[in-house]
């Protein structure tokens, strides 16, 4: 990463501002693929936020990309609401039961105290570790999965969906404690000097309507993303799957930077809100990081910079979602030297 | 006599496409009480409207709530008429297996393709998720499937797909059954390289796919 003369947090200032920069900010959204930057199991990240923290560094200082996610799994907030997290040895997390069997116990449920539930307290402790060693020159963001997602962690997607159209008040129900956990994380995680990132794959249009989207997530999104500007933090929000009908919407929800994957267009999204919102994506996390080859990921990434590299707000060239754990560390390295090497002159 | 059946037959389909559940089960009764032919009643009515359902999931007219609901209606519309089935009028249908491979447990893409094959008159057995690949090709010899068919979210655990080709291949049998493969990171790429007979990018694909390989050409070759 020595062939960068500028640092993350000094590019993407310059960026905000249209000045001189000496590349696009670029973020192979890196996961568990950091165990295997410093040779450990992706299991032994479990309640051990230095080792959190120590892999992340590493991952950064090894490729050089643009942000810092202190990032296992997506369930840490449900988890630390009552659910059943399954921690394979060497694999991501998943879920293995949610926080209620029944919609009628909703009332059981209480919001997460990140300083005390789950393994909220030791992703805080990894930013906080990664913070101090490099917060200097690249932002340190907390993965943060929002209300709706949450929510069905809490009572299982199925049922969730199913609530939706016999049960809205339940799911609103669901949703607003979900918030309620997310105020006191990202509160946390601003305190821990890091940001949230926010992430939220249940509120893809690939499981539900845009008018769904409308009515049980926006709401719970919008209030997330005021509370996070009025701590002076900027946010970026990715969704997963199908998301162009959406896109308005994730606008209207105040998001600064809007991060999409491979089952929607870079092209359309910067005609169709370009001009108020960054764009984030959107090369292929497993046909091409994880399976292609190092020229595959040189074509994909090149693509992705043709079609959004004059974004009015800005592009950062990413992965469509996290990285697979187990993607070839020569296919980061070549997305981030072809970000380096491109001139958007030469277009 | 016979209006009366066609208006059943679409007071059933209807009361899928509306996902009205106790419309299904009421309908259901009123036909057994007829005396009319149960199969017909399912595969004219309830599956008729699955189709339906189907096709507004196609046109992104429905999402995932709204099929969810749909079988819902339709299962129990199935479970009144299904002990008024004559056996004779069951016709000899084609046997999937499908499930979810080993370290994966999402299961709901799973789940809508299950409903959309029995939707489509397919003998569908499900062994859930999580399921060794040495199970697949296990149960697909015991019930002597036609369509295996293997279902992950998870990049992690897309090997075990290619492990179940190997498995049927090692064990002399791959021509006795078509592999069909989906889910989140899976592409047709993917599946030409593992040797699976075919890739489908949803329920409602998976269904044409699913026929595709069973009709009698290709079931043939």
């Amino acid at each position: 990463m020595g062939t960068d003369a500028m640092k993350p947090l000094e590019r993407l200032a310059a960026y905000g501002k249209g000045e001189a920069i000496d590349r696009l900010p670029c973020v192979p959204i890196v996961g568990n693929t950091a165990a295997r930057v410093i040779g450990v199991k992706v299991g032994d990240f479990r309640g051990n936020g230095p080792l959190i923290a120590q892999a992340q560094v590493a991952a950064y200082r090894k490729f050089g990309y643009d942000v810092i996610r202190i990032f296992t799994d997506l369930y840490t907030q449900a988890e630390a609401m009552g659910a059943k997290v399954h921690y394979p040895a060497d694999e991501t997390a998943y879920l293995e039961a949610p926080a209620i069997s029944d919609p009628a116990e909703v009332q059981r449920l209480q919001p997460a105290d990140p300083y005390r539930d789950g393994n909220l307290p030791h992703h805080l402790e990894a930013m906080r570790i990664a913070v101090d060693q490099v917060g200097n020159e690249v932002p340190v963001t907390g993965a943060l999965t929002c209300p709706f997602t949450n929510a069905s962690f809490l009572v299982g997607a199925e049922t969730l969906a199913r609530l939706m159209l016999k049960d809205p008040e339940t799911v609103h129900r669901l949703c607003e404690i979900s918030l309620d956990t997310n105020f006191r994380y990202a509160a946390a995680i601003i305190e821990a000097g890091a940001t949230p990132s926010l992430t939220d794959a249940m509120s893809s249009s690939t499981v539900i309507s845009p008018r769904q989207f409308k009515e049980f997530s926006l709401p719970y999104l919008k209030r997330l993303i005021d509370f996070i500007h009025g701590k002076g933090k900027s946010v970026t929000l990715h969704i997963c799957g199908k998301t162009a009908k959406i896109w308005e919407s994730m606008v209207e929800a105040g998001a600064d930077c809007i991060s999409i994957d491979n089952d929607a267009s870079l092209i359309e999204a910067k005609l169709a809100v370009g001009n108020r919102v960054r764009l984030m994506g959107n090369v292929h996390p497993s046909a091409v990081m994880l399976q292609g080859a190092v020229e595959d990921v040189r074509r994909a990434t090149l693509s992705c910079l043709r079609e959004a590299h004059d974004n009015p707000k800005g592009f950062i060239v990413a992965s469509g979602c996290s990285l697979p754990t187990e993607a070839p560390f020569e296919n980061i390295e070549a997305m981030m030297e072809t970000v380096r090497n491109f001139k958007v002159e030469d277009q | 006599m016979s209006a009366d059946k066609e208006t059943l037959y679409k007071q059933l389909a209807d009361a899928v496409v509306d996902m009205d559940e106790d419309q299904a089960v009421a309908t259901a009764e009123a036909v057994a009480t007829a005396g009319l032919d149960a199969y017909e009643a399912i595969e004219k009515g309830l599956s008729a409207g699955m189709e339906r359902a189907g096709q507004l999931f196609d046109e992104e007219e429905y999402f995932i709530p709204e099929l969810l609901m749909c079988s819902d209606a339709m299962y129990a519309g199935m479970d009144v008429l299904k002990p008024h089935i004559r056996q004779d009028a069951v016709a000899e249908k084609r046997r999937v297996v499908i499930g979810v491979i080993q370290g994966d447990t999402h299961d709901i893409g799973k789940n809508l393709v299950k409903i959309m094959l029995e939707t489509s008159g397919f003998d569908v057995t499900d062994l859930g998720r999580d399921i060794p690949p040495a199970s697949f090709v296990q149960t697909a010899q015991e019930i002597d499937a036609d369509i295996i068919a293997l279902s992950t979210l998870m990049t992690t655990t897309m090997d075990g797909m290619g492990e179940v080709v190997r498995q049927l291949n090692d064990q002399g049998v791959r021509d006795k059954f078509k592999v069909i493969v989906g889910g989140g990171p899976i592409s047709q790429g993917f599946a030409d390289r593992i040797g699976a007979d075919g890739y489908a990018v949803n329920a409602a694909d998976a269904v044409r796919l699913a026929r595709r390989l069973t009709s009698p050409e290709v079931a043939a070759a």
